[in-house]
Protein backbone atom coordinates (compact mmCIF):
# COMPACT_ATOMS: atom_id res chain seq x y z
CA UNK A 1 0.00 0.00 0.00
CA UNK A 2 1.28 3.21 -0.89
CA UNK A 3 2.16 5.83 1.87
CA UNK A 4 1.40 8.76 -0.51
CA UNK A 5 -2.76 9.98 -0.14
CA UNK A 6 -5.02 8.73 -2.52
CA UNK A 7 -4.83 11.83 -5.00
CA UNK A 8 -1.75 13.65 -5.97
CA UNK A 9 -1.33 17.36 -4.45
CA UNK A 10 -1.40 18.48 -7.78
CA UNK A 11 -4.54 16.68 -9.08
CA UNK A 12 -6.31 17.97 -5.17
CA UNK A 13 -4.68 21.60 -5.67
CA UNK A 14 -5.98 22.46 -9.28
CA UNK A 15 -9.49 20.65 -8.49
CA UNK A 16 -9.45 23.21 -5.22
CA UNK A 17 -8.28 26.25 -7.39
CA UNK A 18 -11.29 25.10 -9.45
CA UNK A 19 -14.17 24.73 -7.03
CA UNK A 20 -12.93 27.96 -5.63
CA UNK A 21 -13.51 30.12 -8.48
CA UNK A 22 -16.86 27.71 -8.97
CA UNK A 23 -18.26 28.94 -5.83
CA UNK A 24 -16.71 32.57 -6.27
CA UNK A 25 -18.74 32.65 -9.70
CA UNK A 26 -22.19 30.99 -8.40
CA UNK A 27 -22.28 32.29 -4.99
CA UNK A 28 -19.35 33.48 -2.16
CA UNK A 29 -15.46 31.85 -1.78
CA UNK A 30 -15.14 29.09 0.44
CA UNK A 31 -15.53 29.34 4.40
CA UNK A 32 -15.83 27.45 7.43
CA UNK A 33 -15.06 28.57 10.74
CA UNK A 34 -17.76 31.22 10.98
CA UNK A 35 -20.39 27.94 10.82
CA UNK A 36 -18.76 26.99 14.06
CA UNK A 37 -20.17 30.50 15.28
CA UNK A 38 -23.43 29.73 14.03
CA UNK A 39 -24.08 26.22 15.36
CA UNK A 40 -22.95 27.70 18.88
CA UNK A 41 -25.34 30.40 18.33
CA UNK A 42 -28.62 27.36 17.47
CA UNK A 43 -27.36 25.69 20.56
CA UNK A 44 -27.71 28.76 22.69
CA UNK A 45 -30.78 29.87 21.40
CA UNK A 46 -32.03 26.44 21.75
CA UNK A 47 -30.91 26.47 25.76
CA UNK A 48 -30.88 29.74 27.44
CA UNK A 49 -32.35 32.20 24.33
CA UNK A 50 -31.88 35.06 27.01
CA UNK A 51 -28.29 34.70 27.23
CA UNK A 52 -27.91 34.47 23.37
CA UNK A 53 -29.74 37.33 22.68
CA UNK A 54 -26.95 39.48 25.48
CA UNK A 55 -24.45 38.57 24.00
CA UNK A 56 -23.34 40.63 21.11
CA UNK A 57 -21.42 38.00 18.77
CA UNK A 58 -24.24 35.01 19.36
CA UNK A 59 -27.19 37.36 18.82
CA UNK A 60 -26.03 38.19 15.18
CA UNK A 61 -27.10 34.13 14.51
CA UNK A 62 -29.40 31.28 15.31
CA UNK A 63 -32.76 32.63 15.88
CA UNK A 64 -36.21 31.01 15.38
CA UNK A 65 -37.18 32.51 12.58
CA UNK A 66 -34.06 32.59 11.02
CA UNK A 67 -31.58 30.35 12.08
CA UNK A 68 -28.79 31.16 10.25
CA UNK A 69 -28.66 27.77 8.20
CA UNK A 70 -27.31 30.14 4.76
CA UNK A 71 -25.09 28.28 1.68
CA UNK A 72 -22.11 28.76 4.43
CA UNK A 73 -23.68 26.10 6.75
CA UNK A 74 -24.78 24.06 4.36
CA UNK A 75 -21.20 24.20 3.06
CA UNK A 76 -19.98 22.76 6.27
CA UNK A 77 -22.60 20.43 6.67
CA UNK A 78 -21.82 19.43 3.00
CA UNK A 79 -18.10 19.01 4.15
CA UNK A 80 -19.11 16.06 6.61
CA UNK A 81 -21.13 14.44 4.42
CA UNK A 82 -19.10 14.38 1.35
CA UNK A 83 -15.87 13.43 3.62
CA UNK A 84 -17.98 11.08 5.85
CA UNK A 85 -19.05 9.52 2.05
CA UNK A 86 -15.56 9.17 0.14
CA UNK A 87 -14.04 7.94 3.30
CA UNK A 88 -16.59 5.15 3.37
CA UNK A 89 -16.31 4.03 -0.26
CA UNK A 90 -12.30 4.57 -0.35
CA UNK A 91 -11.17 3.88 3.26
CA UNK A 92 -8.98 0.97 2.28
CA UNK A 93 -7.05 3.06 -0.09
CA UNK A 94 -6.44 5.90 2.33
CA UNK A 95 -2.94 4.80 3.81
CA UNK A 96 -2.59 3.18 6.75
CA UNK A 97 -0.67 5.72 8.79
CA UNK A 98 -3.50 8.10 8.06
CA UNK A 99 -6.44 5.88 9.27
CA UNK A 100 -7.50 5.97 12.91
CA UNK A 101 -7.63 8.58 16.02
CA UNK A 102 -4.60 7.91 17.01
CA UNK A 103 -1.58 9.08 14.91
CA UNK A 104 1.96 6.95 14.56
CA UNK A 105 3.81 10.24 14.16
CA UNK A 106 2.22 11.55 17.85
CA UNK A 107 2.38 8.29 19.35
CA UNK A 108 6.26 7.98 18.95
CA UNK A 109 6.58 11.46 20.35
CA UNK A 110 3.88 11.65 23.25
CA UNK A 111 3.12 8.01 24.18
CA UNK A 112 -0.22 5.94 23.28
CA UNK A 113 -2.43 7.37 25.86
CA UNK A 114 -5.44 8.42 24.19
CA UNK A 115 -6.32 10.88 26.82
CA UNK A 116 -3.33 12.27 26.11
CA UNK A 117 -3.93 12.97 22.39
CA UNK A 118 -7.78 14.07 22.82
CA UNK A 119 -6.78 16.47 25.52
CA UNK A 120 -4.55 18.17 22.84
CA UNK A 121 -7.05 17.54 20.41
CA UNK A 122 -9.78 19.37 22.09
CA UNK A 123 -7.05 22.27 23.20
CA UNK A 124 -6.23 22.67 20.18
CA UNK A 125 -9.55 23.21 18.48
CA UNK A 126 -11.12 25.65 21.04
CA UNK A 127 -7.66 27.97 20.06
CA UNK A 128 -8.04 27.15 16.71
CA UNK A 129 -11.17 28.91 16.54
CA UNK A 130 -11.06 31.58 18.92
CA UNK A 131 -8.02 32.50 16.75
CA UNK A 132 -10.05 32.38 13.65
CA UNK A 133 -13.13 34.35 14.82
CA UNK A 134 -10.65 37.01 16.17
CA UNK A 135 -8.70 37.01 12.68
CA UNK A 136 -12.06 36.84 10.79
CA UNK A 137 -11.42 33.40 9.24
CA UNK A 138 -9.23 30.49 8.77
CA UNK A 139 -7.78 27.95 6.54
CA UNK A 140 -10.57 27.98 3.72
CA UNK A 141 -11.63 31.52 4.29
CA UNK A 142 -8.61 33.46 5.02
CA UNK A 143 -6.07 31.33 3.82
CA UNK A 144 -7.58 29.56 0.30
CA UNK A 145 -10.12 32.57 -0.79
CA UNK A 146 -8.74 35.13 0.98
CA UNK A 147 -5.04 35.10 -0.60
CA UNK A 148 -6.80 34.14 -3.62
CA UNK A 149 -8.82 36.86 -4.03
CA UNK A 150 -5.16 39.10 -2.90
CA UNK A 151 -6.86 40.16 0.42
CA UNK A 152 -3.87 42.24 2.93
CA UNK A 153 -5.94 40.37 6.09
CA UNK A 154 -5.53 37.32 4.08
CA UNK A 155 -1.65 37.67 3.49
CA UNK A 156 -0.67 39.02 6.77
CA UNK A 157 -3.11 35.70 8.63
CA UNK A 158 -1.23 33.36 6.39
CA UNK A 159 2.22 34.27 7.14
CA UNK A 160 1.49 35.01 10.89
CA UNK A 161 -0.25 31.61 11.14
CA UNK A 162 2.23 29.55 9.72
CA UNK A 163 5.28 31.38 11.28
CA UNK A 164 4.03 30.57 14.20
CA UNK A 165 2.68 26.71 13.80
CA UNK A 166 6.38 26.15 12.67
CA UNK A 167 7.70 27.22 15.74
CA UNK A 168 5.31 25.20 17.59
CA UNK A 169 5.83 22.02 15.84
CA UNK A 170 9.28 22.31 16.34
CA UNK A 171 9.00 23.00 19.49
CA UNK A 172 6.55 20.23 20.16
CA UNK A 173 9.13 17.82 18.08
CA UNK A 174 12.42 19.07 19.49
CA UNK A 175 15.36 16.86 19.41
CA UNK A 176 16.12 15.94 22.80
CA UNK A 177 12.59 15.07 23.79
CA UNK A 178 11.66 11.80 22.24
CA UNK A 179 13.36 10.23 25.02
CA UNK A 180 11.25 12.25 27.61
CA UNK A 181 8.06 9.35 26.11
CA UNK A 182 7.33 6.98 28.82
CA UNK A 183 5.02 4.22 27.40
CA UNK B 1 -30.60 26.19 -8.17
CA UNK B 2 -30.96 27.31 -4.47
CA UNK B 3 -27.75 28.85 -2.61
CA UNK B 4 -28.83 26.03 -0.05
CA UNK B 5 -28.53 23.40 -2.55
CA UNK B 6 -25.42 25.01 -4.41
CA UNK B 7 -23.30 25.08 -0.91
CA UNK B 8 -23.98 21.81 -0.28
CA UNK B 9 -23.09 20.51 -3.42
CA UNK B 10 -19.66 22.17 -3.22
CA UNK B 11 -19.48 21.50 0.68
CA UNK B 12 -19.59 17.44 -0.25
CA UNK B 13 -17.10 18.21 -3.45
CA UNK B 14 -14.93 20.38 -0.64
CA UNK B 15 -14.71 17.55 1.68
CA UNK B 16 -14.16 14.86 -0.72
CA UNK B 17 -11.08 16.42 -2.23
CA UNK B 18 -9.71 17.43 1.16
CA UNK B 19 -9.79 12.98 2.21
CA UNK B 20 -8.70 12.65 -0.84
CA UNK B 21 -5.63 14.83 -1.13
CA UNK B 22 -4.61 13.89 2.80
CA UNK B 23 -5.41 17.18 4.38
CA UNK B 24 -7.18 15.30 7.09
CA UNK B 25 -3.69 13.34 7.59
CA UNK B 26 -2.08 14.37 11.00
CA UNK B 27 0.79 12.82 9.47
CA UNK B 28 0.98 15.32 6.42
CA UNK B 29 0.08 18.21 8.51
CA UNK B 30 2.72 17.59 10.68
CA UNK B 31 5.38 16.99 8.07
CA UNK B 32 4.40 20.35 6.48
CA UNK B 33 5.05 22.47 9.83
CA UNK B 34 7.54 20.21 10.07
CA UNK B 35 9.14 21.24 6.58
CA UNK B 36 9.75 17.84 6.06
CA UNK B 37 6.85 16.55 4.17
CA UNK B 38 5.41 19.11 1.66
CA UNK B 39 2.37 17.73 0.10
CA UNK B 40 -0.33 20.24 2.03
CA UNK B 41 1.79 23.68 1.51
CA UNK B 42 2.06 22.63 -2.35
CA UNK B 43 -1.50 21.92 -2.51
CA UNK B 44 -2.54 25.13 -0.77
CA UNK B 45 -0.20 26.52 -3.13
CA UNK B 46 -1.83 25.19 -6.35
CA UNK B 47 -5.13 25.97 -5.08
CA UNK B 48 -4.39 29.49 -4.78
CA UNK B 49 -2.57 29.53 -7.99
CA UNK B 50 -5.27 28.53 -9.43
CA UNK B 51 -7.81 29.79 -7.70
CA UNK B 52 -6.48 33.50 -7.88
CA UNK B 53 -6.18 33.13 -11.65
CA UNK B 54 -9.82 31.95 -11.62
CA UNK B 55 -11.23 34.68 -9.78
CA UNK B 56 -9.39 37.64 -11.45
CA UNK B 57 -10.87 35.73 -14.44
CA UNK B 58 -14.25 35.91 -13.48
CA UNK B 59 -13.68 39.24 -12.38
CA UNK B 60 -12.62 40.94 -15.53
CA UNK B 61 -16.54 39.93 -16.92
CA UNK B 62 -17.56 41.35 -13.77
CA UNK B 63 -18.68 37.61 -12.56
CA UNK B 64 -16.74 37.39 -8.99
CA UNK B 65 -18.66 37.53 -5.75
CA UNK B 66 -15.84 38.13 -3.67
CA UNK B 67 -15.94 38.61 0.10
CA UNK B 68 -12.52 40.47 1.45
CA UNK B 69 -12.02 40.26 4.84
CA UNK B 70 -10.93 43.77 6.78
CA UNK B 71 -7.32 43.95 7.49
CA UNK B 72 -7.86 45.04 11.32
CA UNK B 73 -3.92 44.60 11.84
CA UNK B 74 -3.88 43.64 15.73
CA UNK B 75 -6.59 41.47 15.73
CA UNK B 76 -5.71 39.35 12.09
CA UNK B 77 -2.03 39.06 14.01
CA UNK B 78 -3.29 37.93 17.17
CA UNK B 79 -5.92 35.59 15.87
CA UNK B 80 -3.37 34.50 13.42
CA UNK B 81 -1.16 33.54 15.98
CA UNK B 82 -3.58 31.35 18.13
CA UNK B 83 -4.75 30.22 15.66
CA UNK B 84 -1.24 28.84 14.51
CA UNK B 85 -0.95 27.27 17.87
CA UNK B 86 -4.19 25.41 17.68
CA UNK B 87 -3.47 23.81 14.22
CA UNK B 88 0.18 22.45 15.16
CA UNK B 89 -1.15 21.15 18.68
CA UNK B 90 -4.03 19.26 17.14
CA UNK B 91 -3.10 18.64 13.10
CA UNK B 92 -6.01 19.73 11.97
CA UNK B 93 -7.86 23.00 11.02
CA UNK B 94 -11.23 24.00 11.43
CA UNK B 95 -12.12 22.53 7.64
CA UNK B 96 -10.21 19.50 8.20
CA UNK B 97 -11.40 18.53 11.88
CA UNK B 98 -15.49 18.50 10.62
CA UNK B 99 -13.63 15.87 7.28
CA UNK B 100 -11.56 13.95 9.99
CA UNK B 101 -14.35 13.52 12.28
CA UNK B 102 -17.06 12.25 9.04
CA UNK B 103 -13.89 9.79 8.42
CA UNK B 104 -14.80 8.45 12.20
CA UNK B 105 -11.65 9.57 13.76
CA UNK B 106 -12.01 10.46 17.38
CA UNK B 107 -9.00 13.21 17.50
CA UNK B 108 -10.93 15.20 14.96
CA UNK B 109 -13.68 14.84 16.59
CA UNK B 110 -12.19 16.10 19.79
CA UNK B 111 -10.83 18.98 17.71
CA UNK B 112 -14.30 19.76 16.28
CA UNK B 113 -15.97 19.94 19.94
CA UNK B 114 -13.17 22.54 21.19
CA UNK B 115 -13.44 24.07 17.77
CA UNK B 116 -17.25 24.92 19.14
CA UNK B 117 -15.96 25.54 22.57
CA UNK B 118 -13.41 28.22 21.19
CA UNK B 119 -16.07 29.79 18.66
CA UNK B 120 -17.90 29.90 22.21
CA UNK B 121 -15.25 31.71 24.16
CA UNK B 122 -14.51 34.48 21.50
CA UNK B 123 -18.44 35.13 21.93
CA UNK B 124 -17.90 35.68 25.28
CA UNK B 125 -14.43 37.98 25.17
CA UNK B 126 -15.98 39.41 21.79
CA UNK B 127 -16.74 43.13 23.68
CA UNK B 128 -13.12 43.55 25.12
CA UNK B 129 -11.53 42.10 22.00
CA UNK B 130 -13.27 44.07 19.81
CA UNK B 131 -12.28 47.44 20.89
CA UNK B 132 -9.19 46.48 22.39
CA UNK B 133 -7.90 44.71 18.63
CA UNK B 134 -10.51 44.77 15.85
CA UNK B 135 -11.47 48.67 15.84
CA UNK B 136 -7.94 50.15 16.27
CA UNK B 137 -5.10 50.26 13.18
CA UNK B 138 -8.52 49.31 10.65
CA UNK B 139 -7.75 49.46 7.56
CA UNK B 140 -11.11 47.92 6.11
CA UNK B 141 -11.72 45.51 3.26
CA UNK B 142 -8.44 45.69 1.52
CA UNK B 143 -6.91 43.69 -1.66
CA UNK B 144 -3.36 44.75 -3.30
CA UNK B 145 -5.35 46.17 -6.12
CA UNK B 146 -6.64 48.83 -4.04
CA UNK B 147 -3.49 48.94 -2.33
CA UNK B 148 -0.81 49.29 -5.73
CA UNK B 149 -3.48 50.36 -7.95
CA UNK B 150 -2.91 47.89 -10.35
CA UNK B 151 -5.67 45.87 -12.40
CA UNK B 152 -6.12 42.79 -10.11
CA UNK B 153 -5.79 40.75 -12.98
CA UNK B 154 -2.19 41.78 -13.79
CA UNK B 155 -1.43 41.21 -10.63
CA UNK B 156 -3.40 37.61 -10.35
CA UNK B 157 -1.26 36.46 -13.03
CA UNK B 158 2.56 36.94 -12.21
CA UNK B 159 1.17 35.82 -8.80
CA UNK B 160 -0.24 32.56 -10.05
CA UNK B 161 2.78 32.13 -11.96
CA UNK B 162 4.94 32.19 -9.09
CA UNK B 163 2.77 30.39 -6.88
CA UNK B 164 2.28 26.95 -9.13
CA UNK B 165 6.13 27.33 -9.97
CA UNK B 166 7.07 27.22 -6.51
CA UNK B 167 4.52 23.93 -5.46
CA UNK B 168 5.77 22.23 -8.68
CA UNK B 169 9.87 23.17 -9.04
CA UNK B 170 10.74 24.52 -6.19
CA UNK B 171 8.98 22.50 -2.78
CA UNK B 172 11.18 19.48 -2.12
CA UNK B 173 10.50 17.03 0.99
CA UNK B 174 13.40 16.51 3.01
CA UNK B 175 13.14 13.77 4.76
CA UNK B 176 16.33 13.06 7.81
Amino acid sequence: MSDEPIISWKVAGVALGLLLTLATFLVSPLGVSTQFVVTDAMVTHQIAPQFAEANAYLAKYGEKENWGIGYGWMLVFGMLVGGGVTAALLRSRQPEQDQGSMPPMWQARFGPSRMKRFTAAFAGGALLLFGARLAGGCTSGHMISGISQLALSSFIFGVTTFAVAILVARFLYRKNASSEVVS
Amino acid sequence: MNTLVIGFLIGCAFGAILFLGGATSYRKILGTLRLRDMTIIKLMLTAIGVGSLGIYLLDLGGLAHMSIKPAYIWGVIAGGAIFGIGWAVSGYCPGTCVVGASEGKLDALFTLLGALFGAFLFSLAFPVLDSLLLQPANLGKVTLEDLLGIDGIYLAIPFSLALLYLAFFVLKDRYE
